[in-house]
């Protein structure tokens, strides 16, 4: 049986757990007893705090139950925010303002925290420092310099840096800018990246060692050179000492890639193996990196249905937790340095998507994988859908994303990124960026729904129904993967991409034949339709010829080093040994597409699944 | 009855969103369309020279990615330096592509953009409408390939073939690679391929691959998707739906196959559909030199080895995928089968899709060390 396997058996074990704890409590007089007391106590310990009209809240809002065997199924079952199986959270307070009135309020934080009255003074500080918001938004465009731009325009008013880079075509499957047949693709949709020169412009101006600052680069297929070139840049401006304060997560997904975004480069294992080596050096080397974003986004996008998303996310995070495992990495190293990603769309499922994520993941790495605490969060970030976005009467699309955003924040998610609603015909303007940033503002900040009760919407009879049915078809979902021999195993017969692309023809069926109704396309449409006028966000040519100008010359002044930069590079691979620390060294005399190409050679190019 | 609409459809170099093509791939061949379906990532040459020789009627471009201006202009450009502006060019991108845009593309020679929101229905009716008339009188041929395709679409028309102006060379040795559905047939052709390509930096190659018809329908011809080595200016490949033809090749297999063999390839291979136990597409003594036939180790019990006809036919039976489990059991079976014909059947195992594996090199070994092999021996 593979860890999934397991998985599933620790999950019905759990859930069976649950139930005999429920059991107890209405039959063990004592322990009912006491869980009534620690109910008691929980809820005199939340904080109150008092919203601008005056009305009184709980900082936490627990369910209105007063008998010992609902008491212990919320608290094992689902378990309060902060506490094992997280399904309410992973962190105990998140979306909270300042508290306006409080009682007793951090003497009461630091009981519930477990610290000791010694320690409890030195919590102090903790409490001011800043708050970090959880809106990040993803952004790139044309050459490094112009990204960077947009980089200071979007921070101007954020206490902290949280930068989303996105990655234009060649850059994302590993070629240079002046391959054959891109030049029109330069600076598309992303920032062209060739060389670590590129690198340091893209980041010029932020410090990239502060707590304050953190990179998220959206890369899988060639992560491990970007993440060497990060690293490369960072040390260019701020010394070879800078490595363990770096902060960010690069997405380095393969397994979703080959099921679902197709922008891998290698073979399969060659891929794994190469992450793994990125990932055995920045568990070591880096300690407060996220080497990978297990992002079931692409997988969303690409039409699964949301339990695939859920289901192929989770499967794929415990097979790389087996795979890091079996490098002999610490689970309790890598694991809390393993974060998600995942999209967020209008269908029910998504009331709750993550709720029990959160809940089998943790379930999963404690029972299956021996993680302590810290590797049992399922640290979420999530984007509202882009799929769920259309062209036509394209202002509808704010309402979408609202929506989209009030179900993720329903679910805790850690971070969030709402969509522009230009997306669907262009990168996103300045203009409506700004209105997708806002929305998320309005919510957190303006709207009283998050900002006093943290979970103000959990707990509907209805949610829970979603909870539970949601579950069953993961499971479900994992013992299928687990028939067919495990993730690996599944992903090589193209289990996952066949599932996917047939929920992605259901669903473009049912829009065509109206039984999905999608206002302003098959429904209420107008007869006129409306063409947005929104201006578009293109590269120049002239600035297409700026980026392959420069490689040619970075390639030119470095041909000799890059030559023997390489051929080191191969030797080391061959030799089967960990290549991370010699692509460090290749990527400040080599470009992206030479370091691609050679590996290329040495392990093979990645065959099309379709 | 009118031969089907044979078009190309393809998605841009680093642009992997195959969401929407797969959907109207789909519905174009249940309308009765032949898709020559190239995959995602393909660049502007790799598209042109596949259109050429697969001698399409069109080419249907998915671009989200961005860059579609400029893609667009240097497809229909480069079809027109090669002579086969005969060949159109249509595509879409959701959202991606402005209407501003599609007017710009359209003045460059872009037939027609969709838009998010128009009907798989209103996509199919285009195609039939604007490229089902037949062809006139073609202009002659720019180049050696070209000339070829546009032979093969005569044959496939069962029109009368016009004669050449290229002059006619050597004689091809010609590999029959057959086997069932998802053996590995179109992998260990494109692997050997790069390794005839690395062999002899002149050498050139033909591929004539077969994929069935939906009964009264279309084809999905999707070899070209999944073959990374042959999208290459040395490999001449052409795909070809069976039209109802039963056996794992198609009306048309014979004359082209000859055609192909006297153009002056090195190396001509010839791939069937998935093939059941009966089938035996090739004859002995045929214009098929050298047959082998790929299966899985999963083919049943020992007993159904005893049903398969190509068993006593083939030159070389290859167990592909043989890092399954059941590989060896698989080894053990066939070679006890094989036993039995005294034929001195080659049995080689082999990961095609591993990258340098050494069954694909045994068998590349033994391609090349043997010419005309089967020859000799009758």
């Amino acid at each position: 049986m593979s860890k999934l396997g397991q998985v599933v058996e620790a999950v019905e074990k759990y859930n069976q757990f649950v139930l005999e704890q429920v059991k107890r409590a209405r039959t063990d007089e004592k322990f009912g007893r006491d869980l009534l007391g620690r109910w008691n106590d929980i809820k005199a310990k939340i904080p109150t705090t008092r919203t601008p009209t005056g009305l009184p809240l709980p900082r936490l809002a627990l369910p209105e139950i007063s008998e010992p065997g609902e008491i212990a199924r919320y608290l094992f079952g689902d378990g309060l925010p902060g506490e094992f199986p997280f399904l309410n959270g992973a962190y105990r307070e998140m979306y909270l303002e300042p508290v306006r009135e409080i009682e007793s309020f951090e003497k009461n934080k630091a009981v519930a925290a477990g610290v000791s009255p010694a320690n409890r003074a030195k919590m102090q500080p903790t409490r001011l420092a800043p708050q970090e918001e959880p809106t990040r938004l993803f952004s790139g465009l044309m050459l490094a310099e112009d990204t960077n731009e947009r980089f200071h325009y979007l921070t101007r008013h954020q206490r902290t840096h949280r930068l989303s880079t996105a990655f234009d075509g060649p850059t994302l499957y590993g070629i240079d800018s002046d391959a054959d047949g891109v030049f029109g693709k330069i600076g598309e949709g992303g920032v062209a990246i060739d060389t670590v020169e590129d690198m340091v412009r893209l980041y010029d101006g932020f410090d990239l060692g502060s707590p304050n600052f953190s990179a998220s680069m959206t890369i899988s297929g060639p992560a491990p050179i970007i993440m060497a070139m990060y690293i490369a840049a960072a040390k260019r401006r701020f010394g070879s000492k800078v490595a363990p304060k770096l902060r960010g997560t690069i997405q380095a997904d393969i397994f979703k890639e080959v099921q679902a975004q197709n922008e891998t480069i290698f073979p399969i294992e060659p891929s794994l193996r190469f992450l793994t080596d990125m990932v055995e050096f920045t568990t070591r080397e880096m300690p407060r990196w996220y080497p990978i974003s297990i992002s079931g986004y692409h997988i969303g996008e690409a039409g699964s249905t949301p339990v695939q998303q859920a289901a192929y996310t989770l499967s794929n995070g415990f097979a790389y937790a087996e795979m890091f495992a079996a490098r002999g990495i610490p689970v309790d190293q890598f694991g809390p340095r393993l974060s998600f990603f995942l999209d967020c769309g209008l269908d029910a499922e998504y009331i709750a998507l993550a709720r029990v994520s959160r809940r089998v993941w943790a379930i999963g790495m404690r029972d299956v994988f021996s993680a302590g605490a810290k590797a049992q969060l399922f640290k979420l970030h999530t984007q509202t859908s882009g799929r769920s976005l259309i062209a036509a009467e394209f202002k509808n699309n704010l309402t979408r994303t609202a929506a989209e955003l009030m179900l993720a924040y329903m679910n805790a998610t850690n971070s969030c990124h709402s969509n522009s609603a230009d997306e669907p015909f262009t990168t996103p303007s300045e203009e409506w960026i700004r209105v997708a940033a806002h929305g998320q503002a309005i919510l957190l900040e303006e709207s009283g729904i998050f900002k006093h009760t943290m979970n103000m919407l959990s707990g509907s009879p209805g949610m829970k129904a979603v909870e539970r049915a949601v579950e069953a078809a993961i499971l479900d979902e994992f013992r299928e993967i687990e028939r067919l021999g495990g993730v690996l195993a599944a992903v090589e017969e193209r289990y996952q991409r066949s599932q996917i692309q047939n929920a992605s023809h259901r669903y473009e069926r049912q829009i065509y034949d109206g039984t999905r109704p999608i206002i302003g396309l098959n429904r209420y449409r107008d007869g006129a339709e409306e063409i947005p006028e929104v201006k578009l966000v293109r590269t120049p040519r002239a600035k297409q010829q700026l980026q392959v100008d420069r490689l040619r010359k970075f390639k030119k002044k470095n041909a000799e080093k890059a030559k023997r930069a390489l051929d080191k590079l191969a030797a080391v691979v061959e030799r089967g040994e960990n290549c991370f620390p010699t692509l460090l060294e290749a990527v400040e005399v080599c470009s992206l597409g030479q370091i691609t190409g050679r590996l290329q050679e040495v392990v093979g190019r990645f065959r099309p699944m379709v | 009855m009118p031969s089907p609409i044979r078009i190309l459809t393809a998605i841009p170099i680093c642009d992997g969103h195959d969401s929407a093509i797969n959907t109207i791939n789909l519905e174009f061949i249940r309308h009765g369309i032949e898709v020559v379906y190239l995959g995602y990532h393909r660049s502007v040459s790799d598209i042109v020279r596949a259109a050429i020789q697969e001698d399409v009627r069109a080419i249907g471009i998915s671009s989200y990615n961005g860059g579609h201006i400029e893609f667009f202009a240097e497809v229909v450009d480069l079809l027109r330096k090669h002579g086969a502006d005969d060949i159109k060019v249509f595509g879409g991108g959701g959202g991606t592509i402005t209407h501003e845009d599609a007017v710009i593309m359209k003045r460059k020679g872009v037939d027609e953009i969709f838009f998010a929101g128009t009907s798989l229905d209103d996509m199919v009716k285009f195609v039939h409408k604007r490229y089902s008339k037949p062809r006139g009188k073609r202009a002659r041929a720019k180049s050696f390939d070209q000339e070829l395709a546009h032979k093969l679409t005569e044959i496939e028309d069962k029109k009368k073939i016009r004669n050449s102006k290229f002059e006619i060379r050597r004689r091809s040795r010609v590999i029959g690679f057959t086997g069932p559905g998802g053996a590995g047939k179109t992998t260990l052709i494109d692997e050997l391929v790069l390794r005839f390509l690395n062999k002899d930096r002149r050498s050139r190659i033909a591929i004539l691959s077969h994929d069935p018809s939906v009964v009264g329908q279309g084809a999905l011809l999707g070899d070209r998707a999944t073959m990374i080595n042959s999208q290459n200016d040395r490999v001449f490949m052409r795909s070809m739906a069976t039209r109802g033809q039963a056996g794992g090749l198609s009306p048309a297999t014979r004359d082209s196959l000859a055609l192909l063999a006297r153009s002056g390839f090195d190396y001509v291979c010839i791939e069937t559909v998935g093939t059941g136990q009966e089938a035996m597409p090739f004859r002995r003594n045929g214009i098929v030199e050298l047959t082998i036939l790929v299966m899985n180790p999963d083919y049943g019990s020992r007993l159904q080895l005893q049903k398969i006809v190509m068993l006593d036919l083939a030159d070389v039976v290859v167990v592909n995928k043989s890092d399954l489990q059941r590989a060896r059991t698989a080894h053990t079976e066939i070679e006890q089968r094989l036993g039995q014909n005294r034929r001195h059947q080659q049995l080689i195992d082999m990961v095609a899709k591993r990258h340098r594996d050494p069954g694909v090199d045994q068998l590349f070994a033994l391609i090349s060390r043997n010419p005309g092999a089967k020859r000799t021996r009758n």
